[in-house]
């Protein structure tokens, strides 16, 4: 009882500070969704209101209806083109954080257990690339993209993902290799594994929670680009979310209803995949190997 | 049969030499010992047996095959690490029986085998379980465990005791050699620690400086040390050196102790000139009796109960330990009288090899 209220002062401040940063991150997207429940008049009236008066499902009606209304005149249903664009930033993320995550399972293996000229300079030329801005290299990749024909393709816009989230991934995989004791590896030998069964058998299993990390981030990297998709996928055939949902503004009307429910809407993969993966991020898989 | 032999065998990283040609074998079936303090190439050499290091020059043959470039999991040698090195998501059957299923062997093999060694280690009830539930003495045996049920010719051992608590020590040591009684095995067993490599070894091999000072049975190495090196390294406590003047006399050697005391030793010699005795602190007595005498004056006094360990100086100030009596009265700050027989007296020349050996044992 009495060491509870011990530190009384601190832990004030502790609860201030998480009360704070949860305000920060769940504030926007409460707000995204009081916005897409809230009819169009009363979006643009005078007074704050923190829930809606008369909450409305009609912006969520109008983006999974068949067909649907905008200011009172039937119009054709948004809900082909977001269905589509959902599936392509599905497609394209999705892609991207599997080669991501075999490629630097793979790779950062061989930066940290493989013997071979200009291993570390190379590796630092990989991981030097996240300091270049993508604004830099926008206009050749585009010349090099329309040249190889993969504008606007699942393939063009994957690879640009792939080797724009790989050194950090490769980085991130790097040193969950070299905090793993080569004696696991040694040991699997000696017991007659070769080097890629040891890898495969003794080494990913451990490597789990840090390739289960590279996964999300390069989930979530992929599925909130807007930069590259707005460039290398102009048309439905591979546009996504973040592209289309902008596009809700008209010249003479904003939709903000209907963009904070698409917005809700495309939320939910990345919050259900981390969800999911959440429970592998766990540490102390190492523990026992050693004394 | 899976003999071990060595010849030549040098090791380099990059330019600096680490095992400086080592000529060595192993018997069929022989306990051997790598001893030597740390960083003297014991664990490289064990390592370079094992294939997990690569052979500069020179060959290793096990079983007459040579398998200086063979990889080590074509070796036929099973390794058990300073670190158990146990994979943590598997659990302590899947850990021993992970060299059966690469080998390809049947799931019912597997398990009768993995069975087989769980009982001889008394794992059985934890067969289930993971490494990270097991203690520090159970993870040991699962190690071992690791090691034996794939019956490898050769068995390696890097400082396996080294995480463990002096009783547990104690008593995997004694299973250890029960194992190699059981199995008859090749076993290497790598230490810097001489009680174990006394108790336990057929063979000691006294490394220093990636070469080897002296090959032989563990009371061939504590009776007849070929230098200083090896002298001081086996034998707690360890050996005394005294620096004396030694010269031919009447066909035997006299010795010029610290103080003026002469001592007459059986043996020949060359050239008179200035030496080191050797003398084992537990062939001196705190009574006085013995071919010499010493006055001296004790310093310190480790009482263990059934022995005391008196350290004293004698008159050139340099100071010896006498392993005496745990009933011997002698007080820190009094004097002393030591004695010793001249048989048990060793003497190195000035390069640190022995001139002559004691000779209790003959």
């Amino acid at each position: 009882m009495t060491r509870r209220f011990k530190h009384l002062p601190g832990q004030i401040g502790l609860w201030l500070g998480v009360a704070l940063l949860v305000l920060w991150s769940v504030g926007p997207v409460y707000w995204s969704f009081v916005t897409s429940i809230t009819p169009p008049n009363a979006l643009v009236s005078n007074s704050l209101h923190l829930w809606p008066e008369a909450a409305t499902w009609q912006h969520y009606a109008k983006l999974f209806g068949a067909n649907s209304t905008s200011q009172g005149n039937e119009v054709a249903s948004v809900w082909p083109q977001f269905s589509r664009a959902f599936a392509n930033s599905l497609i394209t993320s999705l892609a991207a954080t599997a080669l991501v995550v075999i490629i630097a399972a793979f790779g950062a293996w061989a930066f940290v257990r493989l013997q071979f000229p200009g291993r570390d300079v190379l590796f630092v030329l990989v991981v030097a690339t996240l300091a270049i801005p993508a604004y830099t290299v926008m206009i050749p990749l585009y010349r090099l993209m329309i040249s190889l024909g993969l504008i606007d393709t699942y393939t063009g816009v994957t690879l640009i993902y792939v080797s724009a989230f790989l050194p950090l991934a490769l980085w991130l995989m790097r040193s969950v290799y070299q905090a793993m004791p080569l004696s696991l590896e040694e040991a699997a030998w000696l017991d007659g594994a070769s080097k890629l069964r040891a890898f495969v058998q003794v080494v990913l299993p451990l490597a789990g929670p840090g390739l289960v990390a590279c996964g999300i981030l390069t989930f979530l990297s992929a599925w909130g680009q807007f930069m590259v998709p707005l460039v290398f996928s102009p048309t439905l055939a591979t546009k996504p979310l973040t592209v289309l949902i902008p596009e809700f503004v008209t010249r003479n009307y904003v939709d903000y209803g209907l963009m904070n429910a698409a917005g809700i809407v495309a939320i939910a993969p990345p919050l259900l995949l981390v969800m999911f993966l959440n429970r592998y991020l766990v540490s102390g898989l190492m523990a026992g190997a050693g004394k | 049969m899976a003999e071990v032999s060595l010849s030549n065998v040098k090791k380099d990283f990059g330019a600096i030499s680490i095992i400086k040609g080592i000529d060595l074998e192993i018997k069929d079936g022989e306990f051997c010992v790598f001893v030597g303090p740390s960083g003297c190439g014991k664990s490289t050499l064990l390592r370079m047996i094992a294939g997990l290091e690569d052979i500069t020059q020179g060959a290793l043959r096990i079983g007459g095959r040579d398998m200086t470039k063979i990889g080590p999991s074509d070796r036929g040698v099973a390794m058990v690490f300073q670190s158990y090195a146990l994979y943590p998501h598997m659990t302590v059957a899947e850990n021993i029986g992970f060299g059966l299923r690469m080998t390809g062997h049947d799931k019912a093999e597997i398990a009768k085998r993995t069975t087989a060694a769980a009982k001889m280690l008394q794992l059985e009830p934890l067969l289930d379980r993971k490494p990270g539930q097991l203690s520090g003495g159970q993870r040991q045996r699962v190690a071992i465990g690791r090691a034996i049920v794939r019956n490898p010719e050769v068995f390696l051992f890097d400082e396996p005791l080294s995480n463990l608590d002096a009783s547990l020590r104690v008593q995997m040591r004694g299973e250890i050699s029960r194992l190699h009684q059981d199995l008859g095995a090749t076993m290497i067993y790598v230490t810097h620690d001489q009680v174990e490599a006394m108790t336990m070894a057929d063979k000691i091999v006294v490394l220093s400086a990636g070469r080897i000072e002296q090959v032989g049975s563990p009371l061939e190495l504590y009776h007849r040390p070929k230098n200083l090196f090896v002298a001081g390294f086996i034998g707690s406590p360890k050996m005394n050196f005294i620096p004396v003047e030694a010269r031919p006399h009447n066909g035997g050697i006299e010795v010029t102790l610290p103080g003026g005391t002469l001592l007459q030793l059986a043996g020949t010699l060359a050239a008179a000139g200035k030496m080191t005795l050797g003398l084992r602190p537990e062939h001196a007595t705190a009574t006085g009796a013995g071919d010499a005498v010493l006055p001296t004056k004790v310093q310190l006094a480790e009482h263990l109960g059934s022995e005391t360990l008196f350290f004293v100086s004698l008159a050139d100030g340099s100071e010896i330990a006498v392993k005496a009596d745990g009933l011997a009265p002698q007080r820190p700050g009094g004097a002393m009288q030591i004695g010793f027989p001249a048989r048990a007296c060793h003497l190195f020349d000035a390069a640190g090899n022995a001139v002559l050996n004691g000779d209790l044992t003959r």
